[in-house]
């Protein structure tokens, strides 16, 4: 089945795979013919003692040029495997990047950075080498054997199916060593994984270690790992010295005693060629070689097949991200949503939101505050559309939110978060994203209207200063600026705010709270608000608590409620205090 | 090649490995001479009709012979040098995990994770196979080299071997020139792999930003664009590396060509047999592989020295924290006493505590409380000697930290980490991780001390279920009441709790306390905390503030004060009202605090 679905990977490389392949042949035949030559000048000149000056030349020149040629077309012939491989697994690659865009987030909750990276990365890049063995050594090996074969049954059928003999010998001990290598090879890496494994946790809690004077023993802990990681290398070794190398010198040596005892024999009634003997001799020597090669490759080969299982694993993963319902594509034009009853849960077992209903009229603001855990993010997560699964209605304009389009409800629901992700570029790609409609003109009008573009232009290369891994040169408020300034270049008509808890310098502050509120005027705005000073102004505040909206009403209402609100508010104004 | 010299303690050490070793592998290339020269023999005797049956019998019966010893040679002479590469590579894995046991926090502090560890794996692997295919290739192309050199120049004729041999230095000085290209295409080739994984990590973790701007499609070219540069930068090693093969095939023809021409003069001349030339090809294609081995080795040996140096370095990094001549064995117990006049870090330049005089008696709890940033973990920090305080000291029982031995000082203090570090082991095996013979019954009665016992069992293995990774995901909470439990087994002289209820309930924070103080009976405790009410019940409560303290009393006398303690006090109150939903009777509460703060 993986090795079916690897295999539909070629089919888009037919040509090159062909000429390659045809390369391959030529290389290879130019490769057997040479002991063929020789064969020709012992036979022919050198024991007759003919030495035509201008066949001579021939010979050495037919020489020569097969050896050129057969450098020449193996150059290629190897270098146009290894590309095909490369193409396949990039498209490998970008077949499962691009379908890992497209999971919902529920997958994304679930399933750990760390692995899903690896996934994209190195189970990739193994089976590239599963191709490139497969491809380049087994193919090529396989192609050379038979054309040494060829030239063997050319030059004597009964000698050559003596040593044809040697095959089945030759194929056993290739299962054998296949056989006990494939589990010596996973032991051994299991063992190198498991040492590297204790030696980073190690390194990370070394602290506890010595904390609780476990030093002696974790040190003898990872010298037992380190011994039976060292025994399956000497298993290894000793594998390779029973059933690889030594075992196929020996062949060979063997199968020169055949060769030898066949001539010799030959010799005893009848005229011998010496020649036929030159060129057996030279074609066993070059019959070896690549019997070891693909021995080396047949243990790896194991392991990158299940790697290529866990990538098609992650190909057939079906936690797709939501996309739009129906035909009738609306638009978003005023900004008029509506949650209607809605109810919501992440495992299927616990609601997360339960029962909300509220209305945001175009223009209005409304702020959703809580304590952490109170369902405010995932209220957010919803108009989204980041989760599918939820119950009751959720509508923008009157149209339900699964019936727009991708691009429309991108467009125009802009999403501020609470972490303002910046990606690896510059300040101007960070602001227009990937979005060729954005002008070099409404990125400064956006940065300016967030008041971002003060300091970006005092950044030493301005709007071109480049953003490193997470923004990591900028302050968070920077960062926060900057993302604001990426919302309003697409000038959204909903705004969907995640506040940030983070804590910025005064001055930033207030170019941030300016911003903000510059940003609302004119759009429907839905704010998870951590600072109650910054809503007070708010159409409406929704006040939740464990999944429910637990007082509703503006500033002044609420307080006046004397509740959840009130409390929380007497506890920000003490913080404003200390 | 100063890499033998620098490896020339492993050699003596492994004296016997390498000297059967390398014996056995020069024995195995004389070995090698025999059956070419006996295909020469057999050869001539058929050309000349000489050979009879029973000479056949004889020579066919010598190459089997000598395969088979061969074949016992090549398995032994790798069994001892690979073996003792691999030796090697276990001894200086050993010596740097030993090495990194005995560090410093500084030491972790200066150096990333990712860079030990490729210290620990890339580099041994470099120095392994410096000390096991280096030596073969250094032997084996001296060795094997010579002798079928000499073989061919003595026995034949030293005229066709010169000729023979013109072409080969070529072929060690492509080999060697296009190591050196692969591994600098392969060090291209690894940083553009790296780049697309950075590009996947930096996808995978902006995935919310991704998606709400409908960054899909622009991701993806992106995505493209860097494979297509992983797939040329891999092109490019694979257009040096397919150079290889047909260097050594054209190189060799070349040999080939002239030993079989000039050979052929011979022949003719009578110089030599036709036999003769026959065994010469055949030890000719027995240079190929000392010839690569030549020029392979430089690239080996080049690696080897550079991986050799930078793990030869880190072994000697000296540790800072020590123990002090004379320290004493006994374990300290007693009244604790911080006098600290003012402690920096090292390499820093603002002192991080200042005039810290605490005296806790035997058996008090002490409570340190203060902003982020104001010293609480540093404090701490240096009663374990993660760091050495410079000026100032802190004693035990009337004995300085600096007078009593490591491990002495460690056995009396238990530790309860800010960032709840757990094993990937067991949860029996973490909390007794301080005493692996810890019974479970102790391990037990530590558990419910910490409020842990009733979640452990909720856990469909029990005390047994694997933490980490590859085991359950435990809660924060969880996490850092293992942490409790396993320091509580240990019962120490003194406890330490740095933050570390943070992440557990207001009512299991009540109850992990109420179990401490009544199992803790004269023994000293320090915690650190945000929430306050970790710490209401001490018998000291010290107020940090950039590193001195600013109040210091019972919680009392604190309130009473009326500074900062009492405010986050009164704060903390409330929040935990809201916390609750503001249902519960709190209004009296909140009024007290509405007065304090308007």
């Amino acid at each position: 089945m993986v090795i079916r679905r690897l295999a539909a990977y070629l089919k888009p490389h037919r040509k090159s795979l062909l000429i390659a392949f045809l390369l391959l042949l030529c290389g290879t035949m130019a490769e057997v013919w040479t002991p063929k030559l020789v064969q020709i000048f012992i036979d022919d000149y050198l024991t007759p003692g003919n030495f035509d000056s201008t066949d001579l030349t021939y010979l050495a020149v037919g020489f020569i040029l097969l050896h050129i040629a057969a450098a020449g077309f193996n150059y290629f012939q190897l270098v146009m495997f290894n590309k095909i491989a490369q193409w396949i697994v990039q498209q490998l690659r970008i077949d499962v990047f691009g379908k890992v865009q497209h999971l919902g987030l529920e997958f994304f909750d679930r399933t750990p950075a760390g692995s899903l990276v690896s996934r994209i990365t190195n189970d990739t890049e193994a089976v590239k080498e599963l191709f490139v063995s497969v491809l380049s050594t087994f193919l090529q090996n396989t192609v050379f054997l038979v054309g040494v074969f060829a030239m063997m049954f050319y030059l004597d059928v009964k000698l050559a199916s003596y040593c044809l003999l040697f095959m089945p010998v030759v194929l056993g001990i290739m299962w054998l060593y296949r056989h006990f290598s494939t589990k010596i090879y996973h032991i051994s890496r299991q063992k190198l994984s498991q040492l590297n494994a204790k030696l980073n946790e190690s390194i990370s809690g070394m602290n506890i270690i010595q904390a609780f004077r476990q030093e002696q023993r974790l040190r003898k802990d990872f010298s037992e790992t380190n011994q039976e990681h060292y025994m399956a290398n000497v298993r290894n070794i000793r594998l390779n010295g029973l059933l690889l190398r030594p075992i196929m010198d020996m062949m060979y040596l063997l199968a020169i005693v055949l060769v030898l005892y066949f001539f010799g024999n030959l010799s005893q009634h009848s005229v011998v060629e010496v020649g036929v003997l030159y060129a057996f001799i030279n074609y066993i020597e070059r019959f070896f070689q690549p019997v070891i090669q693909m021995m080396l490759r047949l243990s790896q080969m194991q392991q990158a097949l299940v790697s290529a299982e866990r990538v098609f694993e992650l190909l057939d993963d079906e936690r797709m991200a939501p996309t739009q319902q129906g035909e009738s594509s609306p638009e978003v034009r005023d900004g008029w949503i509506e949650f209607n009853n809605v109810s919501f849960s992440y495992d299927g077992e616990t609601d997360v939101l339960k029962n909300i209903s509220f209305t945001a009229k175009p223009g209005q603001t409304v702020a959703l505050v809580g304590h952490t855990g109170s369902g405010k993010s995932s209220i957010i997560n919803l108009l989204m559309r980041f989760y599918p699964n939820y119950r009751g209605e959720i509508s923008i304009d009157g149209a339900s939110l699964s019936a727009f389009t991708d691009e429309e409800l991108r467009k125009k629901v802009g999403l501020v978060l609470q972490d303002p992700f910046l990606f690896v570029g510059d300040v101007k790609g960070n602001i227009r994203l990937a979005n060729d409609e954005i002008t070099e003109e409404q990125i400064y009008e956006a940065a300016q209207f967030v008041q971002a573009d003060s300091f970006i232009q005092k950044l030493p290369k301005g709007y071109d200063e480049p953003v490193v891994e997470r923004g990591a040169t900028f302050s968070s408020g920077q960062r926060q600026l900057l993302s604001f300034a990426r919302t309003i270049a697409l000038n959204p008509k909903v705004l969907v705010l995640d506040e940030a808890t983070a804590s910025v310098d005064t001055e930033t502050e207030e170019a941030i709270q300016e911003a903000l509120e510059k940003m609302r005027k004119g759009r429907t705005t839905i704010a998870i608000a951590h600072r109650l000073s910054t809503i007070q102004d708010a159409d409406l505040i929704l006040v939740l608590h464990r999944g429910e909206i637990v007082e509703r009403g503006t500033h002044q209402e609420l307080l006046a409620m004397q509740g959840l609100y009130h409390k929380m508010f007497l506890l920000q104004l003490g913080g404003v205090a200390s | 090649m100063k890499i033998f010299l620098d490896l020339l303690w492993y050699f003596k050490h492994e004296k016997r490995a390498y000297s059967i070793g390398i014996a056995t592998l020069l024995c195995v290339a004389v070995l090698e001479m025999i059956p070419p020269y006996v295909i020469g023999v057999i050869v001539d005797g058929i050309k000349d009709r000489t050979l009879t049956s029973d000479n056949l019998m004889k020579w066919a019966g010598a190459i089997v012979g000598v395969a088979l010893v061969i074949y016992c040679l090549r398995y032994l002479w790798r069994i001892y040098l690979f073996g003792a590469s691999s030796r090697l590579a276990r001894l200086l894995r050993n010596r740097l995990y030993e090495h990194f046991t005995k560090m410093s926090p500084q030491f972790f502090h200066q150096r990333r994770t990712g860079d030990l560890m490729a210290h620990a794996t890339n580099d041994i692997s470099a120095i392994e196979l410096t000390a096991g295919d280096g030596v073969l290739t250094l032997v084996d192309s001296i060795s094997l080299g010579g002798i079928v050199i000499l073989t061919m120049a003595t026995t034949i004729s030293w005229k066709l071997t010169l000729f023979a041999l013109l072409p080969m230095p070529f072929m060690a000085w492509a080999t060697s020139r296009y190591g050196n290209m692969l591994h600098e295409r392969f060090h291209l080739a690894q940083e553009a792999f790296s780049t697309i994984n950075d590009k996947v990590q930096e996808n995978i973790s902006g995935v919310r930003v991704v998606k709400a701007f409908g960054q899909e499609q622009a991701e993806k070219d992106d995505f493209k664009r860097l494979s297509d540069d992983v797939v040329d930068k891999n092109i490019r090693v694979a257009r040096v590396d397919a150079l290889f093969d047909p260097t050594i095939l054209l190189v060799v023809g070349c040999s080939y060509l002239l030993s079989i021409g000039i050979g052929a003069r011979y022949v003719v001349n009578g110089e030599i047999s036709i036999g003769e030339l026959t065994q010469f090809t055949i030890l000719l294609g027995h240079l190929i592989w000392p010839m690569l081995a030549f020029g392979w080795l430089f690239n080996i040996v080049e690696r080897g020295r550079a991986s050799y140096d930078r793990v030869d370095a880190l072994l000697n990094v000296k540790a800072t924290v020590v123990n002090q001549a004379g320290a004493t064995e006994a374990i300290p117990s007693g009244e604790l006493r911080y006098e600290i006049q003012s402690f920096t870090y090292p390499e820093k330049e603002t002192p991080v505590l200042r005039d810290l005089h605490i005296a806790l008696q035997r058996g008090q709890t002490l409570g340190i409380v203060g902003k982020t940033g104001a010293g609480k973990t540093t404090l701490l920090k240096l009663l374990l000697r993660e760091f050495d305080i410079t000026d100032g000291d802190i004693k035990i029982g009337g004995t300085s930290i600096y007078d009593t031995t490591l491990s002495s000082l460690r056995s009396a203090v238990g530790y309860v980490p800010q960032d709840h570090f757990l094993f990937s082991a067991t949860i029996a095996e973490n909390i007794a991780f301080g005493n692996p013979s810890a019974s479970q019954a102790d391990v037990e009665a530590a558990a419910k001390l910490a409020c842990i016992h009733d979640d452990i069992l909720h856990f469909s293995e029990g005390y047994q279920t694997l933490v980490g990774e590859r085991g359950v995901t435990l809660s924060g909470g969880q996490k850092q009441r293992i942490s409790i439990a396993r320091a509580l087994l240990l019962n120490p002289e003194v406890l330490i709790l740095d933050d570390s209820l943070s992440a557990v309930d207001a009512k299991t924070e009540q109850a992990i306390l109420d179990a401490l103080q009544a199992n803790r009976q004269n023994k000293t405790t320090l915690i650190s905390a945000h929430r306050l009410s970790a710490i209401e019940h001490a018998e000291q409560i010290i107020v940090l503030e950039d590193g001195s303290i600013v109040e210091q009393g019972r919680h009392d006398h604190l309130m009473e004060d009326n500074g900062w303690y009492a405010t986050m006090y009164q704060r903390q109150q409330l929040e935990s009202l809201v916390a609750e939903g503001g249902v519960a009777d709190g209004d009296s509460q909140t009024r007290r605090v509405s007065q304090a703060t308007s």
